[in-house]
């Protein structure tokens, strides 16, 4: 079947090529905007720079414009597959930031993802969801940043080898995977709904970590939330297929967004500890709330809290033996803290049958707080978990890992703990 | 690199590693040596100290995971060395070596601060990670239990 | 053992009177020693007497003009509370209150003679010692105050620190700082002076706060591991792969240069032989040297052991009780008569695991030269074993080495071979600074002295109604005596010398016929690993046989336990097939120390037996087993019962310890508290030792370093415990060790006799149970 149709195939596909190729041209060249100078920074009202201020925190650029240099000073390694991208300048400095940058030139980057010069942007700026952002928000997130110290400061070159380093190249990745345009609210939904997906799609591209990339780095839409692995932890998917024994409500959800950890769930370590405590930190109640609402609309979490009482009861009930050696372990390392005496489950007092990272498919997050721990200023406020990391073996933690995962869930013992343990290891000794 | 904290109430700086464990800042960088070091890996308790008042194991703490945090140390507890739970110790007779018995304290400050009133079974959990080798859990039990009824009691006075 | 202990322990050093020194300054009192007339073999580790009649003020207290009494500590600090359990007998005899008292823990000098702590000797040795000195104190400042006072000595009395008499009275600080107290006591005065009458006792046997605890709540008290020094740098060993026969064969620090901080890589060269292949990494900190330890790399030539497991060395363990080896330490005659005339012959063999010390303290040392002087800023047990090995090491004479003297965190033995103070002093005499080392928790227990394992074999002949008429036992391991202080070793029957460390409790008061007791030396663990002084050390594994033994062979004898046990201890003696030729020439007793012998024996166990309700009925898979044993040794025996509540899960082998029930007569009781404390002690550790603790050697080290696998006894294992003391006027004797050598046993007995599997191992892990009741 496929032979006889094969020649009429290729037909067309040639047609295609031919017309890809001039599309293509056309596409991917792009003018460059002039030059400026460096705007004066009183020439930016004071609520527009606070709003923009609010606005860069909730999309987290710190996160990867930060640097040895300053905060907004580019230079942090963001590791591909591919090569190693080092991120850019974005402080006011005329020759090493964006000081000449116009807010048009600023505008473009920020909705179709191409710089000032013309050249495209490798998509770990992600302006797939920076494009839904209105042009107010982002002309006050420029005069945010136009009003920042300047600072001199070059970043590396980027490691990306040929030919993909070639920009252009990008305009084909856009031409397949970047649909621009603005936020469109779904007038079926609240004013609350919709202000939470404006935020959740557009600066605070949650869906940048949650939402499965394909071959290409794209994310894929038809998966939307679905949970993605990266950096050797696991984005949980926000949608019903997250794992959590209790239902991430939008309750539940704006605690954690709003204090960094929520007793019945967990905490946020990691990339989202910035998440929460630069990016949600600077909103309103009212935003976190939104997107809150957001995101629990899409998981379910309506129908799944009928489970939530049965999820309590069983953690209350589970019993840490004495002297099977793995409880003993897991008693000794661990029961100081994470033991809530039949109480429910505080901040300082975290219940591991409730765990989301217990119940995840993979034991990456669970591993990688073990290892490194959750600093001061991570997860609940004021209250830290050290790293075992040092100290236990992979061995020792692999145990802890099955005996929770053993007593603490109803799931099947996870796949090669040792082997994760080893190349969550591995990844972050070379990440420091 | 240098992290800034606060030691016993007093703002403390150390030019250490961020990877450097908390206990030998507090014990070489800072000279307060109540603070021990049993075991390295988390599993003793002999290096307790507070991290915004909880407990934690200094000896996996790495200094970089308390910047700005307010620490507080065996000696920093209480001034004159007079905590209910110190007086407990003392009164119950506690410590034979002495050395696990700095962390058993600050462990036991946080288990009444959670459980004003612990049973056995709380007190076994969130002690069980508190290693006296000379093994002088009997008495550690009562004394917990001694100044847990103290402490109770000046609350409702 | 008795010469041995002497040899070992004596810190009494041959008295040619009491002195009492006054000056402006107050009065020191002690006794005047003649060093060159010690009556045993001069010990090893004894600083070299001078060999003349010289005499040598030692100072035992001091009186200040203010009535402060400071009383000198040679004995070393580590949970026992010895000072205060010491100076209060000093105090008691002085007649002062207890809050006049001050403590103080002496640097290792000559003039205190042999500076040890262990085997429970500390209150034993000292009680005489330190009574007729604050008798002697007290008469010498009756007679001084008497002549202040104006009326004549026999009409005044001492009491709370003052001299009253003729209705008025001076207080002894007074006293002294009149320059006014001359005295001096031959030691036949000194024998005779009377002590106090128990009645009359107001610190001895009271509770009295121990003067070391305040501070080990508030973070003040000072271990070696807080000794600091100016321009001292820090120190981690690299720990070659065998303890024995290690050379280094090369030393890459490349990747240690880049860490700041790191100073540099010290391959030791130590003439003591102590530290073979050791190589000392320098830095500016504790942290640095940890972490630049990590980067650097040796190559070793490893030593024969490298190869050595635990089955190895208990397999060569058991082929050497199949042969004649050993010493006899107990030989009646007629063994083999009464065994081939026995109705029943009954034989089991019983094992241990390696135990590692585990002090919470992991070991370190400070050392500095001070002028020309050697200083060592440490927590040790056994100065004067160390002392001489440290010169020998740093090239010096003995008198040019001195240890300073910290708290312990913890001893338990492992303190007793200093071992750890050598790489230190060798490290700080390459560097010329003080150098400070400190063993990270992985590098002390692959340096541990640990507790042995052991093979022991045990066989009984019963006669018709189920009475012994003949024993033996035959128990090898790696014996700390030998290879540490082989002068120390004793004769066995047969002229073959032996560590009584290593066969104590095998000499049992139990009347069972003739009795043969052979100890023998395991070589492979000797070459493998340094053996130690653990808790008891062997007292722990040969009662540990004996009372699962008498247990069995009560079974077997269809005789109750506690019977079976009662009727054996009935203070007769040995040997039944033609009289005794050992040592154990009576299960009587004698005085001082073991006066009414076995028959006090049988009273802990009779009432150990009614306060845990022998012979009740259990519920199911729960069972009472009952141990005896009488502590340290047999020339010093502190009695001890014990009855073990246990439940077995049978599904997942685990057990349960509900009650341990433990009656002890230790004679006087100095300081109950402290008495209290050190039996809930020593239980526990039996009982850790008895299902939690052990590991085992591969490739010729310790296969567990850390607690995520070596797992000793956590608050929440810990049973109901019911301790009780008799009430007792004896000879005060050690409370160090008893504990811990009968829980074992009786933990084993109960499990028996709560599910009918006889486990002949320890530790007794679930698997091992599981697969008994499969
Ligand atoms: S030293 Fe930190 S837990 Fe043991
Ligand atoms: S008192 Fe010695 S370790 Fe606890």
């Amino acid at each position: 079947m496929l032979k006889r149709r094969l020649p009429r195939l290729l037909a067309a596909l040639l047609v295609v090529a031919v017309l890809v190729i001039g599309a293509f041209a056309a596409f991917a060249w792009r003018t460059a905007i002039a030059p400026i100078a460096p705007p004066a920074a009183a020439s930016f009202a004071a609520a527009q720079v606070e709003q923009g201020r609010i606005l860069a925190a909730a999309g987290n650029c710190v996160a990867c414009h930060h640097g040895s240099a300053g905060a907004l000073a580019g230079g942090y390694p963001l590791k591909t597959g591919f090569g190693t991208i080092y991120s850019p300048n974005i402080t006011s400095d005329a020759d090493t930031g964006i000081g000449r940058w116009s807010l048009a030139a600023f505008t473009r980057a920020m909705h179709e993802g191409v710089a000032r010069d013309g050249s495209h942007l490798f998509p770990a700026l992600p302006y797939d969801h920076f494009t839904k952002v209105s042009d107010a928000d982002v002309a006050a997130i420029y005069a945010w940043l136009m009003t920042q110290p300047a600072v001199r400061a070059v970043s590396p070159a980027n490691t990306i080898p040929f030919p993909l380093n070639i920009r252009a190249l990008q305009a084909g990745w856009k031409m397949l995977y970047f649909h621009p345009g603005r936020f469109v609210a779904n007038p079926a939904k609240s004013a609350e709904w919709n202000r939470g997906a404006y935020l959740a799609e557009g600066i605070a591209h949650c869906g940048g970590c949650h939402t499965p990339r394909g071959a290409l780095g794209a994310e894929k839409p038809d998966v939307a939330y679905a949970g993605a692995a990266l950096n050797g932890w696991i984005a949980p998917p926000l949608t019903a297929a997250n794992p959590a024994p209790v239902a991430w409500t939008a309750a539940a959800l704006a605690t954690y967004l709003r204090i960094g950890s929520e007793p019945q769930h967990g905490s946020a370590a990691g990339d989202m500890s910035g998440v929460v405590h630069v990016g949600m930190a600077a909103l309103p109640d009212s935003d976190v709330r939104a997107i809150a609402t957001y995101i629990a609309d899409g998981n379910a979490s309506a129908t799944r809290s009928a489970g939530d009482a049965a999820a309590l009861a069983r953690a209350a009930a589970v019993v840490t033996s004495t002297t099977d050696p793995d409880a003993r372990l897991y008693a000794t390392a661990c029961g100081s803290c994470h033991y809530a005496g039949g109480k429910p489950p505080g901040d300082a007092r975290p219940d591991l049958a409730l765990n989301t990272a217990l119940w995840l498919d993979a034991p990456d997050n669970f591993i990688q707080v073990v290892l490194h721990g959750i600093g001061v200023h991570d997860g609940a406020p004021g209250v830290m978990m050290p790293g075992y990391g040092r100290g236990f073996s992979d061995a020792d933690i692999a145990r802890i890992a099955a005996y929770l995962r053993r007593t603490r869930t109803t799931l099947a013992p996870w796949h090669d703990v040792p082997g994760r343990i080893a190349d969550i290891r591995k990844q972050s000794d070379s990440a420091s | 690199m240098s992290t800034s904290f606060e030691l016993n109430g007093s703002p403390v700086t150390v030019d250490v590693p961020a990877d450097s464990p908390l206990l030998w800042a507090i014990r070489d960088s800072l000279g307060l040596t109540g603070t021990k070091f049993g075991c390295g890996i988390g599993m003793c308790g002999a290096c307790t100290v507070h991290v915004e008042g909880r407990a934690t194991r200094s000896c996996i703490t790495a200094i970089g995971q308390v910047a700005g945090a307010k620490v507080t140390t065996i000696e920093g507890l209480d001034p004159a060395g007079a905590h209910p739970l110190q007086t407990a110790w003392i009164e119950a007779q506690v410590p034979q070596c002495g050395y696990c018995q700095s962390g058993q304290i600050m462990q036991a400050v946080t288990l009444l601060a959670d459980f004003p009133d612990p049973s056995d079974a709380d007190i076994d959990a969130v002690m069980n990670g508190n290693l006296c080798r000379c093994m002088a859990y009997v008495r550690i039990r009562k004394a917990i239990k001694a100044a847990a009824a103290g402490m109770r009691s000046a609350a409702h006075a | 053992m008795h010469k041995m202990r002497d040899a070992v322990g004596d810190a009494v050093p041959t008295r040619r009177g009491f002195l009492i020194l006054a000056g402006a300054a107050g009065a020191s009192f002690g006794f005047a020693r003649a060093f060159a007339s010690v009556e045993d073999t001069p010990a090893v580790g004894v600083p070299a007497p001078a060999p003349s009649d010289l005499f040598e003020p030692t100072i035992w207290y001091g009186i200040a003009p203010d009535g402060s009494v400071t009383v000198n500590i040679i004995r070393a600090e580590m949970g026992q509370h010895v000072g205060t359990a010491l100076a209060r007998i000093v105090a008691e005899e002085l007649a002062v209150d207890w809050d006049k008292v001050r403590i103080v823990h002496v640097d290792s000098d000559p003039k205190w003679g042999t500076m040890v702590t262990g085997g429970s000797w500390s209150v034993w040795q000292t009680f005489p010692l330190y009574s007729q000195a604050g008798a002697a104190g007290r008469i010498a400042l009756i007679e001084a105050g008497a002549k202040l006072l104006g009326v004549a000595a026999s009409a005044c009395t001492a009491a709370a620190g003052k001299v009253s008499g003729g209705g008025r009275s001076v207080a002894y600080g007074d006293i002294v700082s009149k320059g006014s107290v001359a005295r001096r006591f031959t030691d036949a005065e000194l024998k005779a002076l009377p002590i106090k009458p128990v009645a009359e006792r107001k610190l001895i046997g009271q509770p009295v706060p121990a003067r070391d605890i305040p501070d080990k709540t508030n973070g003040k008290a000072r271990y070696g591991i807080d000794a600091v020094l100016p321009g001292m740098v820090h120190a981690r060993p690299k720990i070659p792969p065998t303890r024995n026969d290690s050379k280094v064969v090369s030393v890459d620090d490349s990747a240690a240069k880049t860490l700041p901080g790191y100073i540099r890589s010290i391959t030791l060269d130590d003439p003591s032989g102590t530290v073979p292949g050791w190589v000392m990494v320098i830095a500016d900190s504790a942290v640095t040297a940890d972490r630049a330890c990590d980067l650097v790399k040796v190559e070793w030539a490893s030593g024969a052991a490298a190869g050595v497991s635990e089955k190895a060395i208990q397999d060569h363990g058991a082929s050497l009780i199949t042969g004649s080896g050993g010493a006899l330490v107990v030989d009646d005659r007629g063994v083999e008569e009464a065994f081939g005339a026995a109705r029943t012959r009954i034989e089991a063999t019983y094992t241990t695991s390696s135990v590692l010390h585990f002090q919470l303290e992991p070991v370190n040392a400070l050392a500095t030269q001070v002028g020309d002087t050697w200083e060592i800023h440490t927590g040790n047990q056994w100065q004067s074993l160390i002392l001489p090995t440290l010169a020998k090491a740093l090239g010096v004479p003995e008198t040019k080495v001195v240890m300073k003297t910290y708290l312990l965190g913890g001893g338990f033995g492992r303190r007793l071979n200093g071992d750890y103070a050598v790489p230190a002093a060798l490290a700080a005499k390459a560097m010329g600074k003080p150098v400070k080392m400190l063993l990270t928790r992985a590098d002390d227990a692959r340096f541990d002295s640990i507790r042995s394992p052991s093979v022991q074999v045990l066989r009984m002949a019963l006669d018709a109604d189920g009475h012994a008429t003949a024993m033996e036992h035959h128990a090898t391991a790696g014996w700390p005596t030998q290879v540490m202080v082989p002068a120390f070793m004793p004769k066995g029957k047969n002229g073959i010398a032996y560590d009584p460390f290593a066969i104590s409790g095998a000499d049992h008061w139990y009347d069972v016929g003739a009795h043969r007791v052979r100890a023998i030396s395991n070589d492979l663990a000797n070459s493998t690993f340094r053996p130690g002084w653990l808790r008891s050390v062997g007292p722990g594994w040969t009662n540990w046989a004996v009372e699962s033994f008498m247990d069995e062979a009560a079974h077997a004898a269809k005789v109750d336990p506690l019977a079976f046990r009662l009727r054996m201890l009935n203070g007769k003696g040995g040997g039944k097939g033609g009289g005794t030729v050992g040592a154990k020439a009576d299960n009587a007793g004698s005085a001082p120390n073991a006066v009414g012998g076995a028959s006090r024996q049988a009273e802990v166990l009779r009432q150990v037996a009614a306060r845990a309700g022998w012979g009740t009925p259990m519920p199911k898979d729960t069972g009472l087993g009952i141990a005896t044993t009488f502590g340290q040794e047999r020339d010093m025996p502190t009695w001890v019962g014990c009855v073990a509540k246990v439940r077995v899960d049978r599904t997942s082998g685990n057990v349960k310890v509900v009650k341990l029930s433990i009656v002890v007569d230790a004679g006087t009781i100095v300081d109950p508290e402290g008495a209290l404390a050190q039996v809930e002690g020593g239980a526990l550790w039996g009982m850790s030792m008895a299902l939690f603790e052990g590991t085992e050697i591969a490739n010729g080290q310790v296969r567990d370093t850390n607690l995520d696998t070596y797992t000793p006894l956590r608050i929440g294992d810990v049973p109901e415990l019911d301790i009780s003391f008799i009430d007792s006027t004896e000879v005060p004797v050690g409370l160090g060790e008893p504990g811990t050598t009968v829980v074992g046993p009786a933990i084993a007995n109960a499990i028996f006799a709560a599910v009918g599997v006889r486990l002949r191992h320890i530790p007794i892990r679930a698997d091992a149970v599981r697969a008994a009741l499969a």
